[in-house]
Protein backbone atom coordinates (compact mmCIF):
# COMPACT_ATOMS: atom_id res chain seq x y z
CA UNK A 1 0.00 0.00 0.00
CA UNK A 2 1.69 3.24 0.95
CA UNK A 3 4.52 0.96 1.74
CA UNK A 4 5.00 -0.03 -1.88
CA UNK A 5 5.34 3.60 -2.91
CA UNK A 6 8.08 4.41 -0.50
CA UNK A 7 10.30 1.52 -1.54
CA UNK A 8 11.65 3.46 -4.46
CA UNK A 9 12.53 6.38 -2.24
CA UNK A 10 14.70 4.28 0.04
CA UNK A 11 18.35 5.04 -0.67
CA UNK A 12 20.00 2.19 -2.50
CA UNK A 13 21.92 -0.08 -0.27
CA UNK A 14 25.53 0.82 -0.87
CA UNK A 15 27.94 -1.90 -1.90
CA UNK A 16 28.37 -4.57 0.69
CA UNK A 17 30.65 -3.69 3.53
CA UNK A 18 32.04 -7.05 4.35
CA UNK A 19 33.74 -9.85 2.46
CA UNK A 20 33.86 -10.07 -1.32
CA UNK A 21 30.81 -9.57 -3.52
CA UNK A 22 30.42 -13.31 -4.10
CA UNK A 23 30.22 -14.23 -0.41
CA UNK A 24 27.92 -11.33 0.33
CA UNK A 25 25.41 -12.48 -2.17
CA UNK A 26 25.08 -15.77 -0.37
CA UNK A 27 25.19 -14.27 3.10
CA UNK A 28 22.39 -11.85 2.24
CA UNK A 29 20.31 -14.65 0.78
CA UNK A 30 21.02 -16.81 3.82
CA UNK A 31 19.58 -14.17 6.15
CA UNK A 32 16.49 -13.73 4.00
CA UNK A 33 15.86 -17.40 3.21
CA UNK A 34 14.07 -18.59 6.39
CA UNK A 35 11.48 -15.83 5.94
CA UNK A 36 11.40 -16.54 2.22
CA UNK A 37 10.58 -20.22 2.78
CA UNK A 38 7.79 -19.29 5.22
CA UNK A 39 6.54 -16.70 2.74
CA UNK A 40 6.37 -19.27 -0.06
CA UNK A 41 4.63 -21.85 2.15
CA UNK A 42 2.05 -19.58 3.81
CA UNK A 43 1.51 -16.63 1.43
CA UNK A 44 3.07 -16.91 -2.03
CA UNK A 45 2.22 -20.55 -2.63
CA UNK A 46 -1.34 -20.33 -1.25
CA UNK A 47 -1.92 -17.21 -3.36
CA UNK A 48 -1.12 -19.11 -6.57
CA UNK A 49 -2.92 -22.23 -5.35
CA UNK A 50 -6.09 -20.27 -4.54
CA UNK A 51 -6.19 -18.83 -8.05
CA UNK A 52 -5.82 -22.36 -9.48
CA UNK A 53 -8.50 -23.65 -7.08
CA UNK A 54 -10.92 -20.97 -8.28
CA UNK A 55 -10.97 -22.82 -11.63
CA UNK A 56 -11.99 -26.11 -10.01
CA UNK A 57 -15.07 -27.52 -8.39
CA UNK A 58 -14.02 -29.24 -5.18
CA UNK A 59 -15.76 -30.26 -1.94
CA UNK A 60 -12.61 -31.64 -0.22
CA UNK A 61 -13.97 -35.21 -0.37
CA UNK A 62 -14.43 -36.14 -4.03
CA UNK A 63 -11.67 -35.42 -6.57
CA UNK A 64 -11.50 -31.83 -7.83
CA UNK A 65 -12.99 -31.21 -11.25
CA UNK A 66 -11.76 -28.54 -13.67
CA UNK A 67 -14.58 -26.11 -14.49
CA UNK A 68 -12.66 -23.19 -16.03
CA UNK A 69 -14.54 -19.95 -15.48
CA UNK A 70 -17.57 -21.90 -14.24
CA UNK A 71 -17.28 -20.74 -10.65
CA UNK A 72 -17.10 -17.10 -11.75
CA UNK A 73 -20.09 -17.56 -14.04
CA UNK A 74 -22.12 -19.03 -11.16
CA UNK A 75 -20.89 -16.27 -8.86
CA UNK A 76 -21.86 -13.42 -11.16
CA UNK A 77 -25.27 -14.93 -11.82
CA UNK A 78 -26.03 -15.34 -8.11
CA UNK A 79 -28.62 -12.66 -7.27
CA UNK A 80 -27.22 -12.57 -3.74
CA UNK A 81 -23.85 -11.27 -4.99
CA UNK A 82 -25.24 -7.83 -5.84
CA UNK A 83 -26.81 -7.52 -2.40
CA UNK A 84 -23.65 -8.68 -0.66
CA UNK A 85 -21.37 -6.34 -2.64
CA UNK A 86 -23.72 -3.40 -2.05
CA UNK A 87 -23.67 -4.06 1.70
CA UNK A 88 -19.89 -4.35 1.70
CA UNK A 89 -19.28 -1.18 -0.32
CA UNK A 90 -21.83 0.76 1.75
CA UNK A 91 -20.11 -0.36 4.92
CA UNK A 92 -16.63 0.40 3.56
CA UNK A 93 -17.50 3.86 2.22
CA UNK A 94 -19.40 4.85 5.36
CA UNK A 95 -16.51 3.54 7.42
CA UNK A 96 -13.89 5.53 5.49
CA UNK A 97 -15.85 8.79 5.63
CA UNK A 98 -16.83 8.58 9.30
CA UNK A 99 -13.39 7.42 10.42
CA UNK A 100 -11.29 9.88 8.43
CA UNK A 101 -13.47 12.92 9.08
CA UNK A 102 -14.19 11.98 12.70
CA UNK A 103 -10.59 11.19 13.56
CA UNK A 104 -9.32 14.37 11.87
CA UNK A 105 -11.76 16.52 13.86
CA UNK A 106 -10.93 14.75 17.12
CA UNK A 107 -7.19 15.04 16.48
CA UNK A 108 -7.50 18.75 15.67
CA UNK A 109 -9.53 19.29 18.84
CA UNK A 110 -7.05 17.43 21.02
CA UNK A 111 -3.86 18.84 19.50
CA UNK A 112 -3.59 22.06 21.56
CA UNK A 113 -2.67 23.21 25.02
CA UNK A 114 -4.97 21.30 27.37
CA UNK A 115 -5.39 20.43 30.98
CA UNK A 116 -3.28 17.28 31.53
CA UNK A 117 -6.04 15.25 33.16
CA UNK A 118 -8.58 16.16 30.49
CA UNK A 119 -6.11 15.34 27.75
CA UNK A 120 -5.23 11.97 29.33
CA UNK A 121 -8.85 10.95 29.83
CA UNK A 122 -9.93 11.96 26.35
CA UNK A 123 -7.05 10.28 24.53
CA UNK A 124 -7.43 7.07 26.55
CA UNK A 125 -11.20 6.98 26.05
CA UNK A 126 -10.87 7.40 22.28
CA UNK A 127 -8.08 4.89 21.89
CA UNK A 128 -8.77 2.05 24.29
CA UNK A 129 -11.75 0.37 22.55
CA UNK A 130 -9.45 -0.39 19.62
CA UNK A 131 -7.53 -2.89 21.75
CA UNK A 132 -10.58 -5.01 22.63
CA UNK A 133 -11.25 -8.02 20.43
CA UNK A 134 -14.14 -7.83 17.98
CA UNK A 135 -15.85 -10.76 19.64
CA UNK A 136 -16.00 -9.01 23.04
CA UNK A 137 -17.18 -5.77 21.39
CA UNK A 138 -19.83 -7.53 19.31
CA UNK A 139 -21.24 -9.47 22.29
CA UNK A 140 -21.30 -6.35 24.45
CA UNK A 141 -23.07 -4.24 21.84
CA UNK A 142 -25.73 -6.85 21.29
CA UNK A 143 -26.83 -5.81 24.78
CA UNK A 144 -25.95 -2.11 24.49
CA UNK A 145 -28.29 -1.86 21.49
CA UNK A 146 -30.98 -4.12 22.93
CA UNK A 147 -34.40 -2.51 22.33
CA UNK A 148 -35.73 -3.17 25.85
CA UNK A 149 -32.88 -2.77 28.34
CA UNK A 150 -30.02 -1.45 26.18
CA UNK A 151 -28.26 1.83 26.90
CA UNK A 152 -28.72 3.39 23.47
CA UNK A 153 -32.43 2.86 23.17
CA UNK A 154 -33.01 4.06 26.72
CA UNK A 155 -31.03 7.30 26.43
CA UNK A 156 -32.42 8.03 22.96
CA UNK A 157 -35.84 7.63 24.54
CA UNK A 158 -34.87 10.13 27.24
CA UNK A 159 -34.24 12.78 24.60
CA UNK A 160 -37.46 11.88 22.82
CA UNK A 161 -36.22 9.65 20.00
CA UNK A 162 -37.84 6.24 19.74
CA UNK A 163 -35.08 3.89 18.69
CA UNK A 164 -35.67 1.09 16.18
CA UNK A 165 -35.05 -2.54 16.99
CA UNK A 166 -31.57 -2.23 15.55
CA UNK A 167 -30.63 -5.77 14.63
CA UNK A 168 -33.99 -7.03 13.39
CA UNK A 169 -34.85 -4.00 11.27
CA UNK A 170 -33.33 -4.44 7.78
CA UNK A 171 -32.91 -0.66 7.45
CA UNK A 172 -31.07 -0.23 10.74
CA UNK A 173 -28.94 -3.35 11.12
CA UNK A 174 -26.12 -2.20 8.83
CA UNK A 175 -26.02 1.39 10.16
CA UNK A 176 -25.95 -0.05 13.70
CA UNK A 177 -22.89 -2.14 12.87
CA UNK A 178 -21.26 0.88 11.17
CA UNK A 179 -21.73 2.73 14.46
CA UNK A 180 -20.30 -0.12 16.54
CA UNK A 181 -17.33 -0.33 14.20
CA UNK A 182 -16.74 3.42 14.62
CA UNK A 183 -16.74 3.08 18.39
CA UNK A 184 -14.36 0.13 18.16
CA UNK A 185 -11.76 1.38 15.70
CA UNK A 186 -11.84 5.20 15.74
CA UNK A 187 -8.90 5.13 18.17
CA UNK A 188 -6.62 3.69 15.50
CA UNK A 189 -7.45 6.41 12.95
CA UNK A 190 -7.32 9.03 15.71
CA UNK A 191 -3.75 8.11 16.65
CA UNK A 192 -2.67 8.02 12.99
CA UNK A 193 -4.17 11.50 12.49
CA UNK A 194 -2.61 12.87 15.65
CA UNK A 195 0.80 11.58 14.55
CA UNK A 196 0.29 13.14 11.11
CA UNK A 197 -0.86 16.42 12.61
CA UNK A 198 2.24 16.64 14.74
CA UNK A 199 4.45 16.47 11.66
CA UNK A 200 2.85 19.71 10.39
CA UNK A 201 5.25 22.51 11.34
CA UNK A 202 3.46 25.05 13.55
CA UNK A 203 5.31 27.99 12.04
CA UNK A 204 3.51 27.57 8.70
CA UNK A 205 0.12 27.85 10.40
CA UNK A 206 1.37 30.82 12.42
CA UNK A 207 2.68 32.49 9.26
CA UNK A 208 -0.70 32.05 7.55
CA UNK A 209 -2.44 33.51 10.59
CA UNK A 210 -0.09 36.49 10.60
CA UNK A 211 -0.97 37.06 6.96
CA UNK A 212 -4.61 37.36 7.98
CA UNK A 213 -5.96 33.88 7.23
CA UNK A 214 -8.92 32.83 9.37
CA UNK A 215 -9.16 29.48 11.15
CA UNK A 216 -10.96 27.77 8.26
CA UNK A 217 -8.46 29.05 5.69
CA UNK A 218 -5.52 27.87 7.81
CA UNK A 219 -7.15 24.45 8.15
CA UNK A 220 -8.10 24.06 4.51
CA UNK A 221 -5.08 25.65 2.79
CA UNK A 222 -2.27 24.80 5.20
CA UNK A 223 -3.10 21.92 7.53
CA UNK A 224 -4.99 19.65 5.12
CA UNK A 225 -2.43 19.82 2.26
CA UNK A 226 0.41 19.17 4.69
CA UNK A 227 -1.50 16.24 6.18
CA UNK A 228 -2.52 14.77 2.85
CA UNK A 229 -0.06 11.83 3.02
CA UNK A 230 -1.64 10.85 6.36
CA UNK A 231 -5.17 11.31 5.04
CA UNK A 232 -4.26 9.14 2.06
CA UNK A 233 -2.81 6.38 4.24
CA UNK A 234 -5.82 6.46 6.57
CA UNK A 235 -8.24 6.26 3.64
CA UNK A 236 -6.56 3.23 2.07
CA UNK A 237 -5.98 1.32 5.29
CA UNK A 238 -9.56 1.95 6.48
CA UNK A 239 -11.03 0.88 3.17
CA UNK A 240 -9.01 -2.32 2.99
CA UNK A 241 -9.95 -3.26 6.56
CA UNK A 242 -13.61 -2.33 6.13
CA UNK A 243 -14.00 -4.22 2.87
CA UNK A 244 -13.04 -7.41 4.72
CA UNK A 245 -15.46 -6.84 7.62
CA UNK A 246 -16.79 -10.11 8.99
CA UNK A 247 -16.61 -10.52 12.76
CA UNK A 248 -19.47 -8.28 14.01
CA UNK A 249 -21.90 -9.50 11.34
CA UNK A 250 -21.06 -13.13 12.01
CA UNK A 251 -21.45 -12.71 15.78
CA UNK A 252 -24.41 -10.33 16.04
CA UNK A 253 -26.69 -10.83 13.04
CA UNK A 254 -25.31 -13.82 11.09
CA UNK A 255 -25.83 -11.66 8.01
CA UNK A 256 -29.51 -11.02 8.71
CA UNK A 257 -32.14 -9.74 8.83
CA UNK A 258 -32.98 -10.67 5.26
CA UNK A 259 -29.27 -10.55 4.27
CA UNK A 260 -29.14 -6.85 5.21
CA UNK A 261 -25.75 -7.27 6.88
CA UNK A 262 -24.28 -10.08 4.79
CA UNK A 263 -20.86 -9.04 3.50
CA UNK A 264 -18.67 -10.53 0.80
CA UNK A 265 -16.38 -12.21 3.35
CA UNK A 266 -19.40 -13.73 5.14
CA UNK A 267 -20.54 -15.09 1.79
CA UNK A 268 -17.04 -16.51 1.26
CA UNK A 269 -17.00 -18.07 4.73
CA UNK A 270 -20.38 -19.74 4.23
CA UNK A 271 -19.42 -21.16 0.85
CA UNK A 272 -15.93 -22.25 1.84
CA UNK A 273 -16.09 -23.33 5.44
CA UNK A 274 -19.74 -24.25 5.96
CA UNK A 275 -20.70 -25.74 2.58
CA UNK A 276 -17.07 -26.69 1.78
CA UNK A 277 -17.34 -25.45 -1.80
CA UNK A 278 -13.59 -24.85 -1.80
CA UNK A 279 -13.26 -23.94 -5.49
CA UNK A 280 -16.24 -21.61 -5.43
CA UNK A 281 -15.03 -19.90 -2.22
CA UNK A 282 -11.64 -19.40 -3.88
CA UNK A 283 -13.36 -17.64 -6.75
CA UNK A 284 -15.07 -15.32 -4.24
CA UNK A 285 -11.68 -14.70 -2.56
CA UNK A 286 -10.14 -13.82 -5.93
CA UNK A 287 -12.94 -11.30 -6.43
CA UNK A 288 -12.22 -9.74 -3.01
CA UNK A 289 -8.54 -9.50 -3.92
CA UNK A 290 -9.26 -7.89 -7.30
CA UNK A 291 -11.57 -5.28 -5.76
CA UNK A 292 -9.01 -4.38 -3.08
CA UNK A 293 -6.24 -4.17 -5.66
CA UNK A 294 -8.29 -2.03 -8.06
CA UNK A 295 -9.41 0.38 -5.36
CA UNK A 296 -5.84 0.70 -4.08
CA UNK A 297 -4.47 1.37 -7.56
CA UNK A 298 -7.18 3.95 -8.30
CA UNK A 299 -6.50 5.70 -5.02
CA UNK A 300 -2.80 5.76 -5.83
CA UNK A 301 -3.50 7.36 -9.20
CA UNK A 302 -5.82 9.91 -7.60
CA UNK A 303 -3.27 10.59 -4.88
CA UNK A 304 -0.92 12.10 -7.46
CA UNK A 305 -3.47 14.87 -7.84
CA UNK A 306 -4.28 15.60 -4.22
CA UNK A 307 -1.50 14.27 -2.04
CA UNK A 308 1.10 16.89 -1.29
CA UNK A 309 4.57 15.33 -1.09
CA UNK A 310 6.86 17.08 1.29
CA UNK B 1 10.88 9.41 4.36
CA UNK B 2 10.54 10.10 8.02
CA UNK B 3 13.78 10.29 9.88
CA UNK B 4 12.43 8.57 12.92
CA UNK B 5 9.82 5.86 12.44
CA UNK B 6 8.66 5.79 16.04
CA UNK B 7 7.35 8.89 17.66
CA UNK B 8 5.92 9.66 21.03
CA UNK B 9 2.62 11.44 21.26
CA UNK B 10 3.39 14.04 23.84
CA UNK B 11 1.01 16.81 24.71
CA UNK B 12 2.17 19.57 22.55
CA UNK B 13 3.23 22.70 24.37
CA UNK B 14 1.58 25.22 22.10
CA UNK B 15 1.66 28.99 22.01
CA UNK B 16 1.18 30.58 25.36
CA UNK B 17 -2.03 32.37 24.56
CA UNK B 18 -4.56 32.78 27.37
CA UNK B 19 -7.31 30.17 27.15
CA UNK B 20 -10.50 31.59 25.80
CA UNK B 21 -14.06 30.47 26.46
CA UNK B 22 -14.23 28.36 23.33
CA UNK B 23 -11.22 26.38 24.51
CA UNK B 24 -13.23 25.41 27.61
CA UNK B 25 -16.23 24.61 25.49
CA UNK B 26 -14.14 22.33 23.30
CA UNK B 27 -12.81 20.58 26.42
CA UNK B 28 -16.38 20.01 27.54
CA UNK B 29 -17.42 18.57 24.18
CA UNK B 30 -14.40 16.26 24.13
CA UNK B 31 -15.04 15.04 27.67
CA UNK B 32 -18.69 14.36 26.77
CA UNK B 33 -17.62 12.30 23.75
CA UNK B 34 -15.11 10.51 25.97
CA UNK B 35 -17.81 9.70 28.53
CA UNK B 36 -20.06 8.31 25.80
CA UNK B 37 -17.16 6.18 24.53
CA UNK B 38 -16.44 4.79 27.99
CA UNK B 39 -20.08 4.32 29.08
CA UNK B 40 -20.61 0.87 27.48
CA UNK B 41 -17.50 -0.44 29.24
CA UNK B 42 -18.56 0.96 32.62
CA UNK B 43 -22.01 -0.56 32.13
CA UNK B 44 -20.33 -3.88 31.26
CA UNK B 45 -18.31 -4.02 34.48
CA UNK B 46 -21.15 -2.74 36.69
CA UNK B 47 -23.66 -5.22 35.27
CA UNK B 48 -21.24 -8.13 35.61
CA UNK B 49 -20.98 -7.34 39.33
CA UNK B 50 -24.73 -7.09 39.90
CA UNK B 51 -26.80 -9.99 41.20
CA UNK B 52 -28.33 -11.84 38.21
CA UNK B 53 -31.98 -11.14 39.08
CA UNK B 54 -31.30 -7.40 39.47
CA UNK B 55 -29.17 -6.90 36.37
CA UNK B 56 -30.33 -5.27 33.12
CA UNK B 57 -32.87 -2.92 34.67
CA UNK B 58 -34.56 -0.02 32.98
CA UNK B 59 -33.36 2.69 33.46
CA UNK B 60 -29.76 1.34 33.33
CA UNK B 61 -27.99 1.07 36.70
CA UNK B 62 -24.56 2.65 37.14
CA UNK B 63 -23.73 1.06 40.48
CA UNK B 64 -23.67 -2.71 41.19
CA UNK B 65 -26.63 -3.03 43.55
CA UNK B 66 -27.03 -5.59 44.99
CA UNK B 67 -23.41 -6.53 44.56
CA UNK B 68 -22.56 -10.09 43.55
CA UNK B 69 -19.46 -11.67 42.00
CA UNK B 70 -21.25 -14.95 41.47
CA UNK B 71 -21.35 -14.59 37.70
CA UNK B 72 -17.56 -14.79 37.63
CA UNK B 73 -17.59 -18.16 39.34
CA UNK B 74 -20.08 -19.52 36.81
CA UNK B 75 -18.03 -18.80 33.68
CA UNK B 76 -15.61 -21.67 34.16
CA UNK B 77 -18.50 -24.13 34.49
CA UNK B 78 -19.84 -23.21 31.06
CA UNK B 79 -16.64 -22.81 29.03
CA UNK B 80 -13.04 -23.84 29.82
CA UNK B 81 -12.10 -20.19 30.25
CA UNK B 82 -8.67 -20.74 31.82
CA UNK B 83 -7.67 -23.20 29.10
CA UNK B 84 -8.87 -20.80 26.41
CA UNK B 85 -6.86 -17.97 27.93
CA UNK B 86 -3.80 -20.22 27.99
CA UNK B 87 -4.36 -21.17 24.34
CA UNK B 88 -4.66 -17.51 23.35
CA UNK B 89 -1.49 -16.73 25.24
CA UNK B 90 0.48 -19.57 23.66
CA UNK B 91 -0.58 -18.63 20.14
CA UNK B 92 0.18 -14.95 20.67
CA UNK B 93 3.61 -15.59 22.18
CA UNK B 94 4.59 -18.11 19.49
CA UNK B 95 3.39 -15.80 16.72
CA UNK B 96 5.10 -12.73 18.18
CA UNK B 97 8.45 -14.23 19.13
CA UNK B 98 8.65 -16.42 16.04
CA UNK B 99 7.70 -13.76 13.51
CA UNK B 100 10.06 -11.21 15.08
CA UNK B 101 12.95 -13.66 14.90
CA UNK B 102 12.45 -14.39 11.19
CA UNK B 103 11.70 -10.74 10.41
CA UNK B 104 14.87 -9.53 12.13
CA UNK B 105 16.99 -11.94 10.07
CA UNK B 106 15.27 -11.01 6.81
CA UNK B 107 15.38 -7.29 7.55
CA UNK B 108 19.12 -7.53 8.13
CA UNK B 109 19.53 -9.38 4.83
CA UNK B 110 17.51 -6.78 2.93
CA UNK B 111 19.05 -3.73 4.61
CA UNK B 112 22.72 -4.74 4.48
CA UNK B 113 23.11 -6.78 1.27
CA UNK B 114 22.38 -5.94 -2.32
CA UNK B 115 22.36 -9.51 -3.59
CA UNK B 116 21.01 -10.39 -7.02
CA UNK B 117 17.23 -10.49 -7.03
CA UNK B 118 16.96 -8.81 -3.62
CA UNK B 119 14.93 -5.90 -5.00
CA UNK B 120 12.50 -8.16 -6.86
CA UNK B 121 12.16 -10.39 -3.84
CA UNK B 122 11.50 -7.47 -1.52
CA UNK B 123 8.93 -5.79 -3.75
CA UNK B 124 7.28 -9.16 -4.40
CA UNK B 125 6.87 -9.80 -0.69
CA UNK B 126 5.62 -6.27 -0.11
CA UNK B 127 2.93 -6.53 -2.79
CA UNK B 128 1.49 -9.46 -0.87
CA UNK B 129 0.26 -6.94 1.72
CA UNK B 130 -2.60 -6.36 -0.72
CA UNK B 131 -3.63 -10.03 -0.66
CA UNK B 132 -6.52 -10.53 1.77
CA UNK B 133 -6.11 -13.25 4.37
CA UNK B 134 -9.39 -14.84 3.24
CA UNK B 135 -7.69 -15.75 -0.04
CA UNK B 136 -4.64 -17.50 1.40
CA UNK B 137 -6.51 -19.13 4.27
CA UNK B 138 -8.34 -21.48 1.89
CA UNK B 139 -5.19 -23.30 0.64
CA UNK B 140 -3.68 -23.05 4.14
CA UNK B 141 -6.80 -24.81 5.46
CA UNK B 142 -6.34 -27.57 2.89
CA UNK B 143 -2.68 -27.83 3.93
CA UNK B 144 -3.48 -28.01 7.65
CA UNK B 145 -6.08 -30.66 6.95
CA UNK B 146 -3.40 -32.81 5.27
CA UNK B 147 -1.06 -32.23 8.18
CA UNK B 148 -3.76 -33.18 10.68
CA UNK B 149 -3.56 -29.74 12.30
CA UNK B 150 -7.21 -28.74 12.01
CA UNK B 151 -8.57 -28.13 15.53
CA UNK B 152 -4.99 -27.52 16.72
CA UNK B 153 -3.62 -24.12 17.73
CA UNK B 154 -0.52 -24.83 15.61
CA UNK B 155 -2.74 -24.03 12.61
CA UNK B 156 -2.96 -20.49 14.02
CA UNK B 157 0.64 -19.69 14.94
CA UNK B 158 2.47 -21.49 12.11
CA UNK B 159 1.16 -19.19 9.35
CA UNK B 160 1.74 -16.19 11.66
CA UNK B 161 5.49 -16.84 11.67
CA UNK B 162 5.80 -14.84 8.47
CA UNK B 163 4.89 -11.17 8.79
CA UNK B 164 5.74 -9.11 5.73
CA UNK B 165 4.89 -5.77 7.31
CA UNK B 166 7.39 -6.44 10.09
CA UNK B 167 10.13 -7.22 7.58
CA UNK B 168 9.42 -4.03 5.70
CA UNK B 169 9.25 -1.89 8.83
CA UNK B 170 12.38 -3.33 10.43
CA UNK B 171 14.32 -3.05 7.18
CA UNK B 172 13.55 0.69 7.11
CA UNK B 173 14.62 0.99 10.71
CA UNK B 174 17.82 -1.05 10.31
CA UNK B 175 18.77 1.08 7.30
CA UNK B 176 18.80 4.11 9.59
CA UNK B 177 21.39 2.47 11.88
CA UNK B 178 24.78 3.87 10.75
CA UNK B 179 26.92 1.41 8.82
CA UNK B 180 30.03 2.76 10.51
CA UNK B 181 28.99 0.73 13.55
CA UNK B 182 28.99 -2.48 11.48
CA UNK B 183 32.39 -1.65 10.06
CA UNK B 184 33.90 -0.85 13.42
CA UNK B 185 32.66 -4.18 14.75
CA UNK B 186 34.07 -6.00 11.73
CA UNK B 187 37.46 -4.42 12.39
CA UNK B 188 37.26 -6.08 15.78
CA UNK B 189 36.49 -9.39 14.09
CA UNK B 190 32.73 -9.62 14.65
CA UNK B 191 30.64 -11.80 12.34
CA UNK B 192 27.22 -10.97 10.90
CA UNK B 193 25.17 -12.61 13.63
CA UNK B 194 27.14 -10.71 16.26
CA UNK B 195 26.64 -7.41 14.41
CA UNK B 196 22.93 -8.06 14.04
CA UNK B 197 22.13 -9.25 17.56
CA UNK B 198 24.70 -7.24 19.53
CA UNK B 199 24.64 -3.94 17.65
CA UNK B 200 21.60 -3.46 15.44
CA UNK B 201 18.92 -5.21 17.51
CA UNK B 202 19.82 -3.39 20.77
CA UNK B 203 19.67 -0.09 18.89
CA UNK B 204 16.20 -0.90 17.51
CA UNK B 205 14.29 -1.24 20.77
CA UNK B 206 11.40 1.10 19.92
CA UNK B 207 10.85 -0.48 16.50
CA UNK B 208 10.96 -4.01 17.89
CA UNK B 209 8.59 -3.26 20.75
CA UNK B 210 6.18 -1.54 18.36
CA UNK B 211 6.14 -4.61 16.12
CA UNK B 212 5.82 -6.96 19.11
CA UNK B 213 2.79 -5.07 20.44
CA UNK B 214 1.05 -5.01 17.05
CA UNK B 215 1.72 -8.69 16.47
CA UNK B 216 0.62 -9.81 19.92
CA UNK B 217 -2.52 -7.72 19.75
CA UNK B 218 -3.46 -9.00 16.28
CA UNK B 219 -3.06 -12.60 17.41
CA UNK B 220 -4.79 -12.13 20.77
CA UNK B 221 -7.87 -10.58 19.14
CA UNK B 222 -8.06 -12.73 16.01
CA UNK B 223 -11.47 -14.27 15.41
CA UNK B 224 -11.58 -15.34 11.75
CA UNK B 225 -8.73 -17.88 11.71
CA UNK B 226 -9.76 -19.58 14.99
CA UNK B 227 -13.32 -19.81 13.65
CA UNK B 228 -12.04 -21.54 10.52
CA UNK B 229 -9.63 -23.93 12.23
CA UNK B 230 -10.92 -24.78 15.72
CA UNK B 231 -13.95 -26.82 16.80
CA UNK B 232 -13.37 -28.21 20.28
CA UNK B 233 -13.98 -25.72 23.12
CA UNK B 234 -10.83 -26.76 25.02
CA UNK B 235 -8.75 -26.04 21.90
CA UNK B 236 -10.26 -22.61 21.28
CA UNK B 237 -8.78 -19.18 21.86
CA UNK B 238 -10.64 -16.60 23.95
CA UNK B 239 -12.37 -14.55 21.22
CA UNK B 240 -13.94 -17.70 19.76
CA UNK B 241 -14.64 -19.19 23.19
CA UNK B 242 -16.52 -16.07 24.28
CA UNK B 243 -18.90 -16.44 21.36
CA UNK B 244 -19.58 -20.08 22.22
CA UNK B 245 -20.47 -18.99 25.76
CA UNK B 246 -23.23 -16.87 24.35
CA UNK B 247 -24.87 -19.93 22.88
CA UNK B 248 -24.05 -22.19 25.85
CA UNK B 249 -27.09 -23.53 27.65
CA UNK B 250 -28.07 -22.13 31.00
CA UNK B 251 -25.78 -19.13 31.00
CA UNK B 252 -27.58 -15.98 32.08
CA UNK B 253 -26.49 -12.72 30.42
CA UNK B 254 -24.56 -11.58 33.51
CA UNK B 255 -22.28 -14.59 33.06
CA UNK B 256 -21.58 -13.48 29.48
CA UNK B 257 -20.83 -10.02 30.88
CA UNK B 258 -18.50 -11.46 33.50
CA UNK B 259 -16.60 -13.36 30.81
CA UNK B 260 -16.34 -10.28 28.57
CA UNK B 261 -15.06 -8.30 31.56
CA UNK B 262 -12.41 -10.92 32.23
CA UNK B 263 -11.27 -10.51 28.63
CA UNK B 264 -11.33 -6.71 28.60
CA UNK B 265 -9.90 -5.78 32.02
CA UNK B 266 -6.46 -7.44 31.63
CA UNK B 267 -6.08 -5.65 28.29
CA UNK B 268 -6.98 -2.36 29.97
CA UNK B 269 -4.45 -2.91 32.76
CA UNK B 270 -1.64 -3.78 30.34
CA UNK B 271 -2.58 -0.80 28.21
CA UNK B 272 -2.56 1.67 31.10
CA UNK B 273 0.86 0.37 32.17
CA UNK B 274 2.42 0.63 28.71
CA UNK B 275 0.22 3.31 27.18
CA UNK B 276 3.04 5.20 25.56
CA UNK B 277 4.45 2.10 23.85
CA UNK B 278 0.99 1.10 22.57
CA UNK B 279 0.22 4.49 21.09
CA UNK B 280 3.67 4.76 19.54
CA UNK B 281 3.27 1.37 17.90
CA UNK B 282 0.05 2.46 16.18
CA UNK B 283 1.54 5.81 15.19
CA UNK B 284 4.54 3.95 13.83
CA UNK B 285 2.37 1.77 11.62
CA UNK B 286 1.01 4.97 10.09
CA UNK B 287 4.40 6.36 9.20
CA UNK B 288 4.66 3.91 6.31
Amino acid sequence: MTTAASVSTVPRTSAATTGGPATNRWVGLAFVSPALVLFLVFIGGPFVFAIVLSLYSWDLLTPAEFVGAGNFRTLFSDPLLGKVLTNTFLFAIASVVTHVVGALLLALAVNRAMNRAVSYFVRTAFFFPFLISWSAVALLFKYVLDPTFGLVSHYLGVVGISAPDWFTDPHWALPAIIGIDWWHTIGFTFVIMLAGLQTVPTHLQDAARTDGANAWQVFWHVTVPLMSPTLFFATIITFIGAFQIFDPMQIITQGGPDNATKTIVMYLYEQGFQSFQIGYASAVAVLVFVVIMLVTVVQFLLSRVWVHEQ
Amino acid sequence: MSTRPVLVLDDRATRSRPRRWHSWLLDLVLVLIGVVMVAPLVWLVVTSLTRADAAFQVPPQWLPKPFSAQAYTQVQGLIPFAQMALNSFQVAVAATVGSLFFSVLAAYGFSRFDFRGSKVLFVGMLSSLMVPVQLTIIPVFVMMRHLGLVDDIAALWLPALINVFQIFFLRQYFSSVPRELDEAARMDGANHLWILFRIIVPLSGPALSAMAILSFEASWNNYFAPLVFLNTPSHMTLPLGLVTLQSAQGGPAVVVFAAITMVVVPVLVVFLLFQRAFVSSIAASGLK
